[in-house]
């Protein structure tokens, strides 16, 4: 059994305590529906609206894949829900907590791998993995008995990990280091934004089997992903949004179904305007001829 | 592969992990000492050099203190304005350089706005290795000054124990007052120009804290100690924030006059101030620009009624004809796009070249001050020395932090890196070089008597194109091709110094056929002597093949 924190208090709020089975289903999941809940999420960049007025729910244990074609807002929406930005309007809740007033709290509960993968480069594997361990006041023998199971997982060496310095990477080899970096505390929420990047065919397996486990064990996980087919093969729901605005929300094979469009990809080309650029890449592709 | 782990209850883990503040402290120190971005292979590779270089930067800083050694037998507080001015250079200087790399980084945003840490403790680690930092550079330039102030003419026992606290004082005034500056840059102008506003910042610090420095020896060369130390009482030494912190080290160690008293309480009451303000007060908006740093805001388009000024440039005659080869045309225009607009490019070129301008400035005021009307010397000194400008720049825009991008030229079916190196150099030329030329002809032209000392410049500007090809020699300029930790300071200034050599030993010859009636001969001949060199250079460039990586 697992027990997360809720708070240090805990006076205020229903319950200070959610418990997880081993299984994954929240005991008391009645009492704690929504993992992730957003209402009315807004965010302007000035007189550009990147995110208009995003209202969600998204429960424990789900693999939520957020789908959207490029500056559709996914990054935005993550970013924020990180904490990373804020928001213009609206607010969100994540574990119970307020995103605006409790960001600590929200932070110490969410699990990162942000698109660009950045990592500081002058400084080992081990380095990098134990100075986020301790951001997160993870005692450090625990954070190395952590860490060396990743090591396993990922079939990386130690020695790579504290003889190499992060800028001598490999971009596969960065990016797990930046995954483990994110589900090192064991977060209950992980969001993941191009997580596939850079990881050869046999990691990717290995990851993908890594969230469905961990989503049984009754983590919520948001995939956010150009690969359609990883993300119509790996997450139970699907959220399409396009210009800020939410598009679709369910299940893949419940969308596909609905709108007779075959397959996920079809579906996402119909929904965003995909087609149209089919069509000039065909054309496009015409004026290289000799 | 097993993912599972043992699940713990976050909340046990506080009671024997390290503070978040401490592990961000240790971070930042080391980043600062390895560098951001390490391409070594190794643990013990690059990094280290960045901590030999805070080494010999603080030997260097060691013996260049030993200067206090001048002041061996003078008042307290002539000694201590001398060093807490020549401190205050120095950290600005540093502090300028690194602070908006350190608080502003938006790399490390994406790495660390996600975790569990609040963007004051995230200040505080940052100003706290700043502010480490520039102590042992403060302490190393002091060093010598705390036992030249115990043999000072009213110097008590006391006064390394109070110099060394007047020196961390003026450290936190320094770091707090460029992060002060960063933050009400922030606050008066939005976060949505922070960028833009944090280059041009950084870029003015550092170009006035270098000009300062080197200002300074002269004004105290010219006021000379014994005259500074009877101004003491004068009001506008109040103005000066070395002076403030020297009125500590004469209140306690020193005479102790009221005056003294009253700028060692500006100083007090300063620091306090800047602290207050800047890690306090202003906080808040600490947390808003590193937001900002997330967020990609759309500059509003400015409306243009035709193309861009450099793309009119490069169209126009006679640089069309200059840069018909259309590879060094484009190298041409990004050089031209980095010096204008990218921030690390800017931080290393202009504050590098801002000390190399003021020793002509320097030499031509002496020319005319001294000796009005007469040109000579310092007139041709300068034009020569000029030189520098070019071959230093084009050595330093071989360095960015994109330098990876630099591929797509190894990419491009290019035999040779010559036409990109000719690209530099004439951006070099024409943007740096060509207006600093104008700026002393101007200088020259307003100076009483200096008309008659302008035909002097010629050696000086016959060399200037050669000196830029000097700095392109080997096809070793293409431009933004290394890491910037690569740059080799030591290098340059054994350029350096070898261009100076040349410029005094030209400048001698120069202000001998003046006077000798030779000058046309010299012109001719040098002229010559520059073409032929200037034809082997630009050969030897052209040809030159790309180096193995």
């Amino acid at each position: 059994m697992t027990r997360w924190s809720r708070g240090r208090d805990g006076s205020d709020r229903r319950d200070s305590r959610v418990v997880f089975t081993r299984k994954g289903t929240p005991s008391r999941i009645e009492e704690y529906p929504q993992m992730i809940s957003l209402q009315n999420l807004t965010k302007r960049f000035g007189a550009q609206l990147a995110v208009d007025g995003l209202s969600l729910e998204i429960p424990a244990g789900q693999i939520v894949g957020f789908l959207g074609p490029n500056g559709a807002g996914k990054s935005t929406t993550l970013k924020m829900l990180t904490g990373m930005i804020e928001p213009s309007q609206g607010t969100a809740t994540i574990c119970g907590f307020d995103l605006l007033t409790q960001t600590l709290e929200v932070k110490r509960r969410v699990g990162f791998v942000p698109e660009s993968g950045a990592v500081f480069e002058s400084l080992t594997g081990l380095e990098y993995l134990e100075m986020v361990a301790a951001l997160y006041a993870i005692p450090e023998e625990a954070a190395r008995a952590r860490i060396k199971q990743f090591i396993a997982f990922f079939d990386l060496s130690f020695e790579t990990l504290t003889d190499k310095l992060l800028g001598a990477y490999s971009k596969g080899m960065r990016r797990k280091v930046v995954i483990t970096a994110a589900l090192l505390h064991n977060p209950p929420v992980v969001f993941f934004d191009e997580p596939l990047d850079g990881l050869d065919a046999n990691a990717a397996v290995g990851f993908k089997t890594l969230i469905q486990t961990l989503a049984r064990e009754g983590k919520t996980i948001v995939y956010s992903s150009h690969i359609l087919d990883v993300v119509e093969r790996v997450c139970n729901r699907v959220i399409i949004i396009d210009k800020g605005r939410l598009l679709v929300d369910g299940k893949p094979d419940e969308l596909v179904a609905t709108r007779g469009s075959g397959t996920l990809e079809r579906l996402f080309t119909d929904l965003t305007g995909g087609e149209e650029l089919e069509r000039r890449a065909e054309d496009f592709a015409k004026t290289f001829r000799p | 592969m097993n993912a599972a782990f043992t699940k713990e209850d976050l909340s046990q883990h506080s009671a024997s992990a390290a503070s978040p503040e401490r592990v961000l402290r240790r971070l930042f120190l080391t980043l600062f000492l390895r560098g951001r971005s390490a391409r070594g292979l190794r643990k013990g590779g690059a990094p280290k050099s960045v901590a030999r270089k805070l080494a010999v930067s603080l030997a260097f800083y060691a013996l260049f203190g030993l200067f206090a050694l001048t002041f061996l037998r003078q008042p307290v507080f002539a000694l201590s304005v001398y060093l807490h001015a020549m401190t205050l250079v120095f950290l600005g200087m540093f502090v300028a350089a690194s602070a908006g790399e350190v608080l502003f980084n938006k790399e490390e945003a994406d790495i660390l706005m996600h975790r569990p840490v609040e963007p004051r403790a995230l200040l505080w680690a940052k100003i706290a290795v700043l502010t480490q930092v520039s102590l042992w550079l403060a302490g190393a330039f002091n060093l010598a000054g705390l036992f030249v102030g115990l043999a000072a003419t009213d110097g008590k026992w006391s006064y390394p124990i109070v110099h060394a606290v007047s020196t961390a004082a003026e450290a936190l005034f320094c770091t707090g007052s460029v992060v002060l500056i960063y933050q009400l840059c922030l606050r008066w102008f939005g976060r949505e120009r922070l960028e833009g506003l944090m280059t041009t910042a950084q870029v003015l610090i550092a170009v006035a804290a270098v000009v300062a420095g080197q200002l300074a020896p002269q004004l105290l060369i010219h006021v000379g100690p014994k005259n500074l130390e009877l101004r003491a009482g004068s009001w506008w030494i109040g103005l000066l924030p070395p002076a403030w912190f020297a009125g500590l080290d004469d209140a306690i160690a020193g005479r102790a006059t009221v005056g003294s008293w009253v700028l060692a309480m500006c100083g007090l009451a300063a620091t306090s101030a800047v602290l207050w303000l800047s890690f306090g007060k202003l906080a808040k908006d600490y947390q808003s620009g590193l937001q900002a740093m997330e967020e990609v805001v759309p500059r509003q388009q400015r409306r243009r009624r035709g193309r861009r000024w450099l793309d009119v440039l490069v169209h126009a005659l006679p640089i069309r004809w200059w840069l018909r080869d259309p590879v060094a045309r484009a190298s041409f225009l990004l050089t031209a796009a980095y010096l204008a607009r990218d921030r690390d490019v800017k931080l290393r070129v202009y504050p590098s070249l801002a000390p190399m301008l003021m020793m002509p400035v320097i030499f031509l005021l002496q020319d005319f001050g001294h000796h009005a009307g007469n040109g000579g010397f310092g007139t041709g000194f300068t034009a020569i020395y000029l030189g520098i400008i070019p071959m230093m720049a084009v050595k330093i825009l071989r360095h960015s932090q994109q330098w990876q991008a630099a591929d797509v030229f190894r990419v491009a079916p290019m035999a040779g890196p010559g036409s990109l190196c000719h690209g530099v150099r004439r951006a070099v030329l024409c943007f740096l070089a060509l207006p600093l030329v104008a700026f002393f002809v101007l200088v020259l032209w307003v100076i009483p008597g200096g008309r008659s000392g302008l035909p002097l410049l010629l050696p000086g500007l016959i060399t200037l194109p050669l000196y830029a090809l000097i700095g392109c020699s080997r096809g070793r300029a293409v431009p933004l091709a290394l890491p910037t930790e690569e740059a080799r300071s030591a290098e340059r200034g054994l350029s350096m110094l070898a261009v100076m050599v040349v410029s005094m030993a030209l400048s001698g010859i120069a202000s001998w056929a003046w006077s000798a009636g030779w000058f046309r001969w010299l012109l001719a001949v040098e002229a010559s002597v520059a073409t032929i060199l200037y034809l082997v250079f630009f050969r030897s460039i052209t040809k030159a093949r790309w180096d193995p990586i």
